[in-house]
C-alpha cells in the first residue's frame, strides 16, 4: 500500500525510480516491486479490511491477502505517527486498538502462524500496545516520547530518501547472501540507538520461538517449506503393462481402457459438442487452402455483386 | 397568607385547576411522545442471529468427537484348527492397542467378525453383534488364486466377493490371511492392500506364526484403513488444502525457462480429460476441483545449481528447494476463474535452460531424485523436466511438444504430489515394524479405503472450522451492540447449522461422502457470513457516539421542559393545598 506513489510523482526527477541513499545505488522500486493498492485507495477501512480479508466478492485475488493457517506474515508500516496511532493519507488515523482487534480476528481466523510488524514512526512502539494474540513479533523504531528522524537529505532529488530504521534494516539485508542463516536476533541486535537517535523496541512476550533460532527467512525473502517427492505414483504403468503391446501411443490406449471400465458416463463426456466439432472441421479445412487472399477477394467480390443486385430488385 | 413563595399567587377562589399546569404537561407530553419515533430513527437493523444454536453446536463438537461406523471382517482361508472366537478377541484387544482407545473425531466405532475357513472350504464363524446382512458365502475364496497371479487379478477377484456389502451402517473393510502349503516352503510372507476395502496376506506355514498374523491383521485395520498410511498432522490443517468456499483450482504451468533455447508444449486438453478426470470425480465429495493450465516464457528461477562431472549433469540440493519458486518472475496466480476465497493448488513443470540442462535434484544422502519434484504444504508442487537432449544446437527455437509418454510420466509425478498434499505418501507401499505392505495404486489417484480416510477427516476438520467461525461470529456480533447485521447473514447462520445437523447425523450413519459434502457446505456457509464485508467495526460507532451526536439537540430544550413541569407539579400541589384549605375555611365559617 503506498499512499504518495513516489515513483510516479510528477516532481519526481528520476521517474520510476526511488533510491535508497544519495548515491543513487540501489533502486528500491526494482523490476519486479507490485503495488497493490495506491494513491486514494490506501485508508484505514481497506487496511483492515485486507488484514481481515472482508472484501467485497468482485474484489481480486491480488488485492487480498491469501493467508492460511500455515502463513508468516511481514507488516511494515512507516509514515507520521505518535502516541497510539498511525496517520493515513493526512486526514484519518489507524489507531492502536483498531489493529489489536484486526490481528486478534485474523488470530482467530487461523490467517497467520507467525506475524512480525515493523513499524517506522514516531513512538512507533505505542502502536502494538495493545495487542494480545499469540504468535505476533512487533518492533518499532523508537519508544513513546521519542521521534524517528531521516537518515539523509538527497539534494538532487529535494527530499529525505530514507528512515534511519529502514535505512539500517536496508544495510542488514545487502550484506547477507542467500544462503547465510542469520537469525532475527542479530537484525534487532544491528540497531545502534546512537545512529538511529532513537531507541528500537521490540517486544517479544507473545512470539514462543527464541529469536536466536528464527531464521530471518522465516519473515523476510518470500522462502517456502518445501517437502520431497519421493515416487510417483504409478496409476498408469501398471495399466499399460497389463494390456497387450499396442504401436499407439499409451493416451489413446487409456482411453479405451476407460471406455471399458463400466461407467458409462465416462463414455458420454467423449462426445464432443458438435459445434465445435463443426468449427475443428472448418478450421481444418481451411487450413488446408493454399491460397486464401484470393477466396477472400473473391468472395468480398461475390457479396458486392448480391447487394447490388438485390438493392435493385428492392427498388 | 397566601404567598407563600413570594409569588403573586392569584385568589384561591379563582384558582383554575387546568391552566398552567395543562399546558406545561401538554409540552411534557408531547416531548414525550416524540421519544419513540427518535428511538426508532435511531435504531439499526439486528437480523437475529441464533446464539443458543451456536453455543451447542460447539460444546457438541467439543465435548462429544465424531465417530463414524465401520464394521471389519477377517477371513482366514486355510487354517486347520484356529478357534474364530479366539481369533476374535485377539484381534480386537490388538485393535483397541494400537487406537490406544482415543476416540478422537474421525476414528472408527468398529464391530468385528472373524470366518475361519478350513482346507475342506468349511466354514466357521463369529459374527459381531449387529448382523450384517452382507455374510460371507463358505467356499467363495480360493487358495490357489493367490501368489500365482498378478496382483490386479487377485484384486479384481477379491473386489467380485466382497463388493455387494457397502451399504449397510458403515463400511465393511476385510482383510483375507491365506496360509498356503506349499512344498518348496519360501518362507516370505507377503502383504498387499487392494483398490477396494479389502487386504490380502498369503505365506506358508502362517498358521506357526498366527501370533504374528494377528499382529498385522490389527495393523493393517488400523494403520491402513483407519489412518490412511498416514502420521498425524502437525499443524492442524496443514494437509486440507481444500478452500473455504469448499473448491480447489488445480493450476498446471509449463515454464519454459529460457525460451530461445528451446519452447515446450503439451497436450493439456487430453490429459485432462483421460487422467485427470476421474480423480476430480472421486474427489467431489470432497471439493469441487477446476482445472485449467498455461504456459509461460522467460521464467529464470532464482536458486543455483552447480555441475558434477561424474553424473555429467547440474545438480541442485535440498537446501535450495525453498528459493527455487522465484515468485518475481514466475506469475503464477492468473486465474480468471478463481474467486476470492478458493484454494488455488499451483503444479508447475519447469524446463531449464540450455546453461543447466539437465537439471537434477539431489538428496542428503546423496542419491539423484527419482521425481526430480517437491511440494510445499498448501502450495502445491514442482516438477523439473530435462528435455530429452540438451543439445542447444540441434533444436532451434521451433516449437516442440512433450510426448504423450512423458506427460503420463509427468502426472503420475503429479498424481504423487497430489496425495503427498493431501496427506498421503506419493510410494505405493506402507511399512511398519512388522513388514511392508504393497499398496495397488488406483488410476483414480486414491483407492477407496484412501477417500474413505479422507471423507472422515474432511469432515472432522469442516465440522471443527465451522463451529469456530460461528462461535468468532457470534462473540464479535455481540462486542459490538449497535453494528448492523444484515439478513442475509442470517440466512447463511441458518443454513449452515442445519448442514452441520445434517452431516453429524449422516456420520453417525455411515454415510461417508455425504457427511464430507454437507459438512463442507457448513463450513463454506458459515466463512461467507463471517467473511461478509459489512462487518467492520471501524465503520460503527457506540452508543457513546450516538449518544454525543443527539444530546445537544434534545438534552438542552428537554431540560427546560423537564424542569419547568417539575416546578409546575410543586406550585400546582402548592396551590390545591391552599385551595383546600380556603374550601374547608369556607365549609366552617
Amino acid at each position: 500500500m503506498l499512499a504518495d506513489d513516489m515513483a510516479c510523482n510528477a516532481r519526481n526527477e528520476y521517474p520510476a525510480q526511488v533510491f535508497n541513499n544519495e548515491n543513487h545505488k540501489l533502486n528500491l522500486y526494482g523490476d519486479n516491486v507490485e503495488v497493490d493498492y495506491r494513491g486514494y485507495e490506501v485508508t484505514v477501512e481497506n487496511f483492515l479490511r485486507v488484514l481481515t480479508g472482508r472484501h467485497e466478492n468482485a474484489v481480486p485475488r491480488s488485492k487480498r491477502l491469501l493467508s492460511d493457517e500455515g502463513s508468516h506474515i511481514l507488516l511494515y508500516m512507516t509514515g507520521h505517527g505518535g502516541d497510539e496511532f498511525l496517520k493515513f493519507q493526512d486526514a484519518e488515523e489507524l489507531q492502536s486498538h483498531d489493529l489489536a482487534d484486526a490481528v486478534k480476528q485474523m488470530k482467530e481466523k487461523r490467517r497467520f502462524k507467525e506475524l512480525m510488524i515493523m513499524v517506522d514512526t514516531c513512538q512507533a512502539a505505542t502502536l502494538f500496545n495493545q495487542l494480545q494474540s499469540p504468535g505476533v513479533l512487533a518492533i518499532g523504531s523508537s519508544l513513546k516520547g521519542e521521534n524517528s528522524y531521516s537518515h539523509h537529505l538527497d539534494s538532487d532529488i529535494g527530499v529525505s530518501v530514507v528512515d534511519r530504521f529502514t535505512y539500517y534494516t536496508l544495510a542488514f539485508f545487502e550484506r547477507l547472501n542467500i544462503y547465510d542463516n542469520a537469525s532475527l536476533n542479530s537484525l534487532f541486535r544491528s540497531y545502534d540507538p546512537r545512529l538511529l537517535m532513537s531507541t528500537a523496541y521490540y517486544r517479544t512476550d507473545l512470539y514462543q520461538p527464541h529469536l536466536v533460532e528464527v531464521p530471518v527467512t522465516n519473515f523476510f525473502g518470500s522462502v517456502m517449506e518445501t517437502i520431497h517427492t519421493n515416487s510417483a505414483y504409478k496409476a498408469f504403468s501398471s495399466k499399460i503393462s497389463n494390456s497387450k503391446s499396442n504401436p499407439e501411443m499409451p493416451l489413446n490406449q487409456l482411453s479405451e481402457h476407460d471406455a471399458n471400465i463400466p461407467n458409462d458416463e465416462l463414455k458420454n463426456e467423449k462426445q464432443k459438442c458438435p459445434y465445435s466439432q463443426m468449427r475443428a472441421d472448418l478450421h481444418k479445412k481451411l487450413e488446408k487452402l493454399e491460397n486464401v487472399d484470393t477466396v477472400v477477394n473473391l468472395s468480398i467480390a461475390v457479396m458486392v455483386v448480391v447487394v447490388m443486385v438485390s438493392s435493385s430488385l428492392l427498388r | 397568607m397566601d404567598n407563600t413563595d413570594g409569588r403573586n399567587l392569584r385568589s384561591s377562589e379563582s384558582w383554575n385547576h387546568a391552566g398552567r399546569p395543562f399546558i406545561t404537561t401538554s409540552v411534557l407530553f408531547s416531548f414525550l411522545l416524540g421519544v419513540p419515533f427518535l428511538w426508532k430513527s435511531v435504531e439499526i437493523y439486528r437480523s437475529p442471529l441464533p446464539f443458543h444454536d451456536i453455543d451447542s453446536l460447539s460444546d457438541q463438537i467439543e465435548s462429544t468427537p465424531l465417530r463414524f461406523p465401520c464394521n471389519f471382517h477377517a477371513v482366514f482361508v486355510g487354517f486347520r484348527s484356529t478357534d474364530p472366537d479366539n481369533l476374535r478377541s485377539q484381534i480386537q484387544d490388538g485393535i483397541n492397542q494400537l487406537t490406544h482407545q482415543n476416540s478422537q473425531c474421525g476414528s472408527c466405532n468398529f464391530s468385528l467378525s472373524v470366518t475361519v475357513q478350513n482346507r475342506d472350504d468349511q466354514c466357521s464363524e463369529t459374527l459381531a453383534h449387529s448382523s450384517t446382512t452382507c455374510s460371507y458365502r463358505c467356499g467363495v475364496i480360493k487358495r490357489n488364486v493367490f501368489g500365482v497371479g498378478v496382483d490386479d487379478t487377485v484384486d479384481e477377484s477379491l473386489n467380485d466377493v466382497f463388493s455387494g456389502c457397502s451399504e449397510e451402517s458403515g463400511k465393511m473393510y476385510s482383510v483375507v490371511v491365506v496360509n498356503k502349503e506349499n512344498a518348496n516352503g519360501e518362507d516370505e510372507v507377503k502383504a498387499v492392500v487392494g483398490k477396494g476395502r479389502h487386504a490380502w496376506i498369503v505365506g506358508n506355514g502362517l498358521e506357526e506364526r498366527y501370533g504374528d498374523m494377528v499382529a498385522r491383521v490389527s495393523e493393517i485395520f488400523v494403520k491402513v484403513f483407519m489412518n490412511g498410511g498416514r502420521e498425524e498432522d502437525s499443524i492442524q490443517g496443514e494437509f486440507m488444502p481444500v478452500g473455504s468456499d469448499g473448491r480447489i483450482v488445480l493450476s498446471f504451468s509449463l515454464l519454459n525457462s529460457n525460451p530461445r533455447d528451446w519452447v515446450y508444449d503439451w497436450d493439456f486438453q487430453r490429459i485432462d480429460e483421460a487422467l485427470l478426470a476421474p480423480v476430480t470425480k472421486a474427489l467431489a465429495p470432497i471439493a469441487n476441483i477446476s482445472v485449467e493450465s498455461q504456459v509461460l516464457y522467460h521464467t529464470p528461477k532464482s536458486s543455483f545449481s552447480s555441475w558434477d562431472k561424474k553424473l555429467q549433469s547440474y545438480i541442485f540440493r535440498t537446501s535450495a528447494l525453498p528459493f527455487f519458486v522465484n515468485s518475481n518472475e514466475w506469475h503464477l496466480d492468473t486465474s480468471a476463474g478463481a474467486s476470492g476465497r478458493s484454494k488455488i493448488l499451483q503444479f508447475v513443470v519447469y524446463i531449464p535452460s540450455g546453461k543447466e540442462c539437465p537439471l537434477l535434484l539431489q538428496l542428503p544422502n546423496g542419491e539423484i531424485s527419482k521425481t526430480n519434484g517437491f511440494i510445499s504444504p498448501i502450495w502445491g508442487g514442482v516438477i523439473v523436466w530435462n528435455p530429452g537432449n540438451c543439445d542447444k544446437d540441434s533444436e532451434s527455437s521451433s516449437r516442440n511438444t512433450i510426448s504423450p509418454q512423458d506427460l503420463e510420466q509427468i502426472v503420475e509425478i503429479f498424481l504423487g504430489q497430489f496425495r503427498q498434499l493431501f496427506g498421503f505418501k506419493s510410494e505405493a507401499f506402507y511399512t511398519s515394524g512388522l513388514g511392508t505392505y504393497k499398496i495397488l495404486p488406483s488410476d483414480r489417484g486414491f483407492t477407496e479405503w484412501e477417500l474413505d480416510v479422507l471423507s472422515t477427516k474432511h469432515t472432522c476438520f469442516n465440522l471443527h472450522s465451522c463451529s469456530t467461525t460461528l462461535g468468532s461470529l457470534s462473540r464479535l456480533v455481540r462486542s459490538l451492540p449497535r453494528m448492523i447485521i444484515k439478513d442475509e447473514i442470517g440466512e447463511q447462520v441458518k443454513y449452515s447449522l442445519k448442514a452441520a445437523k445434517l452431516a453429524q447425523s449422516n456420520a453417525s450413519l455411515g454415510e461417508y461422502s455425504s457427511s464430507a459434502s454437507s459438512s463442507r457446505e457448513a463450513r463454506s456457509l458459515a466463512e461467507n457470513a463471517f467473511f461478509h464485508p459489512s462487518i467492520m467495526s471501524v465503520s460503527y460507532f457506540s452508543y457513546e457516539h450516538c449518544f454525543a451526536v443527539y444530546s445537544p439537540f434534545f438534552l438542552p430544550v428537554a431540560g427546560h421542559v423537564v424542569l419547568a413541569a417539575l416546578r409546575e407539579w410543586k406550585r400546582y400541589k402548592q396551590e390545591k393545598a391552599k385551595y383546600l384549605t380556603w374550601l374547608t375555611r369556607k365549609k366552617t365559617a
